[in-house]
C-alpha cells in the first residue's frame, strides 16, 4: 500500500474518532442571559394593572345597544333610526325571501356544520354556492370560506410566500394587511390609487431582477388592490393595473368586498364595471356579507389557482365550514340578484344622490366616489389630535342619532394599522332607504355638523 | 437513549412537525435501510457480467457518493408545502436535517458512511493510483459540503436560488 494512501487513511480515521466524540452544537449562538442579569431584569419589572386606566368616555366603554336585526329601521339604544352604518348595500338582510330559505335550511341541516371542509363539513349547498358564484362571475371554479375577514387573510398566504414580493396600496384594508404579514412575504407600499409611484416601484423591482436574474426566475410578484377600498370609498383604475401586470409580469389579486354587488351592469364588481375580461385578474377574493348578506367570503378564478387553496387556504382546512343555512341564504341572494339587475342602477343613483347633497357641509369633506355606497365624511382641519377628531365627530354621531340618523365612526386597531387613516364618519347607502330619508339624512348631518363644529 | 435514534414523528398520521425533512433521517429503521440499499447497489453492480471486483468497488463508492451529493447537498427545499411559507426553501437536506444543529447522530452516520466505504473500496482495489484518484476526489466531494463552516455556502453564486 502505497504511503500516501495510508497517511490519508490515517488522517480520516482521525477524522472519524473526532467525529464520534464531538458535541451537537446549534450554528447561531444565542445571547443567553447571566444569572445577575436575570436577576436585574425580574428586579426591575413591574406588572401592568390588569384594567388600564382609560379615559371614561372610550369608545369600548360607550357602545350603542341595538335592539333587533340591523336592517332599515334599526332600533339602537330603544331609539328608532334609520340604518345608514351597516354594509347591507342590496336590502337582502331583511329580505323575506332570503330568510325563508335559510329557515328551510336550518329545518334540513341543522344550525353547524361541526367539521371543516375536509372532515364531513363539506355539504351540498356549500357545493352548490360554490358552483352558482363560479357561475356568476363567470370563473371556472370558487372556494367559499366561513369568514370574511380570513378568506383574504388566508388567500395571500396560500400563493405568496417568503422571498416573494408583494406590491400593495397603502389604503388596503386590515384584513389584506394581515394576510400579508402571515405571508411573510416582502412587502412595498404604494401611494394610494398612485399608479406612477407603482410604476416607479415595479420599474425599482425590474432593475433589481436584471442584476439578479437567476433569484428573479424564482421570486414571484403579486399586486394587491381593492375594487372598492373600504377606508378611503374610491375605486382602484383597473384598466391601467392589467397594462402594468403584462408589462412588469405580476399577477393581480382583487379584493372586491365592497364592489361584489355593487359595481357594473349584473352586479359582477369591478371587472363588469370597467368592461375588463376576468381572465385578466388572477384571484378575486369578496367576503360575502356586504352585498349577499350572509356570513363569510369567495374566490374565484381559474381551477388551476383556486384548487391550490383547497389545501393551502388555511382558513379553508382548518376552520369549520359556512353554516349551511347562510349558505343557502348566500345561494336565493344570487338568485334575487340575478332576477332584479336594475337594483344596481337604483343604488348608483342613490349614491350620486347624497353624494351631490352632502357637498358643502361646513367642516366635513365627503371622501370617495359619487358612485360608491360607503363613503367617508372627514374633518375638512383636523384639530390636531386624533383623540379630539374622534371626539367631534362621536359628538355629530350621537347627535344624528338623537335626530333618527344611524351612522357610525369608522373603527381602527390604531396601534396594528400600517396606514391609520384619518378618523371619519362612514355613511352607507341601501337600496332601501327612499329619497326623502336621504334628503333627510343629508339635512340631518349638515344641521349637525353646523352645530357641533361652528 | 430511546430519544436519540428512531420515529418520534408519527408516520402517516397528523404530527406538529413543520419541516419533516428536518427528522427524517431519524426515522426508525433509516439507518439499517440505508446501509442495505448501499449493499444491494453493490450486489447489482457486482451482477454485471465482465466487470472485475475493484471496478465495481470503484462504481459503488462513486454512485453512492454522487447520489448522496445530489440529493443531499443539490436539490433545496421540500417537496411538499411547510407552514413555515417556505422557509427551507433555499436550503438543501443537509442544511435542513435537524434544523441546522451540528453534528447530531444521523449527521456523523451519514459522514462515517462514506468514509468506511472508502476504506473498503481502497482495499479491493488494491491500492492502485487510479482508482485511488477517483475514490478520493468522490469521497472528497461527499465530506468537504458536511463541514459546518460550509453550512449555507454557495461557492460562485451556483446552486443560490
Amino acid at each position: 500500500a502505497p504511503a500516501y494512501h495510508l497517511i490519508l487513511e490515517g488522517i480520516l480515521i482521525l477524522w472519524i474518532i473526532r467525529l464520534l466524540f464531538s458535541k451537537t452544537y446549534k450554528l447561531q449562538e444565542r445571547s443567553d442571559l447571566t444569572v445577575k442579569e436575570k436577576e436585574e431584569l425580574i428586579e426591575e419589572w413591574q406588572p401592568e394593572p390588569l384594567v388600564p386606566p382609560v379615559s371614561k368616555d372610550h369608545p369600548a366603554l360607550n357602545y350603542n345597544i341595538v335592539s333587533g336585526p340591523p336592517s332599515h329601521n334599526i332600533v339602537v339604544n330603544g331609539k328608532e333610526c334609520i340604518n345608514f352604518a351597516s354594509f347591507n348595500f342590496l336590502g337582502l338582510l331583511d329580505n323575506p325571501r332570503v330568510k325563508a330559505a335559510a329557515l328551510a335550511s336550518l329545518k334540513k341541516y341543522g344550525v353547524g356544520t361541526c367539521g371543516p371542509r375536509g372532515f364531513y363539513g363539506t355539504f351540498d349547498v356549500h357545493l352548490d354556492l360554490e358552483d352558482r358564484l363560479a357561475k356568476f362571475m363567470k370563473t371556472e371554479e370558487a372556494i367559499i370560506y366561513s369568514y370574511g375577514f380570513a378568506t383574504i387573510a388566508s388567500a395571500i398566504p396560500a400563493y405568496s410566500k417568503r422571498g416573494d414580493i408583494v406590491f400593495v396600496d397603502r389604503a388596503a384594508c386590515f384584513a389584506i394587511q394581515k394576510g400579508l404579514q402571515a405571508s411573510r412575504s416582502d412587502i412595498k407600499l404604494f401611494k394610494h390609487n398612485d399608479m406612477a409611484d407603482l410604476e416607479r416601484l415595479l420599474k425599482e423591482q425590474e432593475i433589481e431582477d436584471q442584476k439578479n436574474p437567476r433569484k428573479a426566475r424564482v421570486t414571484r410578484r403579486f399586486i394587491v388592490v381593492e375594487g372598492l377600498y373600504m377606508n378611503t370609498g374610491t375605486l382602484c383604475p383597473l384598466p391601467e393595473l392589467v397594462k402594468l401586470k403584462y408589462k412588469y409580469k405580476a399577477r393581480i389579486f382583487l379584493e372586491e368586498s365592497l364592489s361584489f354587488g355593487v359595481l357594473g351592469e349584473h352586479g359582477r364588481g369591478i371587472t363588469e364595471h370597467f368592461g375588463i375580461s376576468i381572465d385578466d385578474i388572477d384571484l378575486i377574493s369578496a367576503n360575502m356579507e356586504n352585498s349577499l348578506a350572509s356570513i363569510g367570503g369567495f374566490c374565484c378564478g381559474r381551477s388551476f389557482v383556486i384548487d391550490h387553496q383547497r389545501l393551502s387556504g388555511q382558513g379553508y382546512c382548518f376552520s369549520a365550514s359556512l353554516p349551511p343555512l347562510l349558505a343557502a341564504a348566500a345561494i336565493e341572494a344570487l338568485n334575487i340578484m340575478e332576477e332584479n339587475p336594475d337594483t344596481f342602477v337604483v343604488l348608483k343613483e342613490k349614491c350620486k344622490q347624497i353624494h351631490k347633497a352632502l357637498q358643502g357641509i361646513s367642516g366635513l369633506k365627503v371622501v370617495g366616489e359619487s358612485i360608491s355606497p360607503a363613503f367617508h365624511l372627514q374633518l375638512k382641519e383636523s384639530t390636531g389630535s386624533r383623540e379630539k377628531d374622534v371626539k367631534l365627530l362621536q359628538e355629530i354621531v350621537s347627535q344624528c342619532m338623537n335626530r333618527g340618523i344611524a351612522l357610525t365612526q369608522a373603527r381602527y386597531l390604531e396601534k396594528e394599522e400600517k396606514c391609520l387613516p384619518p378618523p371619519s364618519i362612514r355613511v352607507v347607502v341601501t337600496v332601501e332607504q327612499t329619497e326623502e330619508e336621504l334628503e333627510k339624512a343629508a339635512s340631518t348631518i349638515k344641521e349637525v355638523a353646523q352645530d357641533v363644529l361652528l | 437513549e430511546r430519544q436519540e435514534r428512531g420515529g418520534r414523528m408519527n408516520v402517516g398520521t397528523a404530527h406538529s412537525e413543520v419541516n419533516p425533512n428536518t427528522r427524517v433521517m431519524n426515522s426508525r429503521g433509516i439507518w439499517l435501510s440505508y446501509v442495505l440499499a448501499i449493499g444491494l447497489l453493490h450486489v447489482v453492480l457486482l451482477s454485471i457480467p465482465f466487470v472485475s471486483v475493484p471496478v465495481v468497488w470503484t462504481l459503488t463508492n462513486l454512485i453512492h457518493n454522487m447520489g448522496m451529493y445530489i440529493f443531499l447537498h443539490t436539490v433545496k427545499g421540500t417537496p411538499f408545502e411547510t407552514p413555515d411559507q417556505g422557509k427551507a426553501r433555499l436550503l438543501t437536506h443537509w442544511e435542513q436535517m435537524d434544523y441546522g444543529v451540528q453534528f447530531t447522530a444521523s449527521r456523523k452516520f451519514l459522514t462515517i458512511t462514506p468514509i468506511v466505504l472508502y476504506f473498503l473500496t481502497s482495499f479491493y482495489t488494491k491500492y492502485d493510483q487510479i482508482h485511488f484518484v477517483l475514490n478520493t476526489v468522490s469521497l472528497m466531494s461527499v465530506l468537504i459540503p458536511k463541514l459546518p463552516q460550509l453550512h449555507g455556502v454557495r461557492i460562485f453564486g451556483i446552486n443560490k436560488y
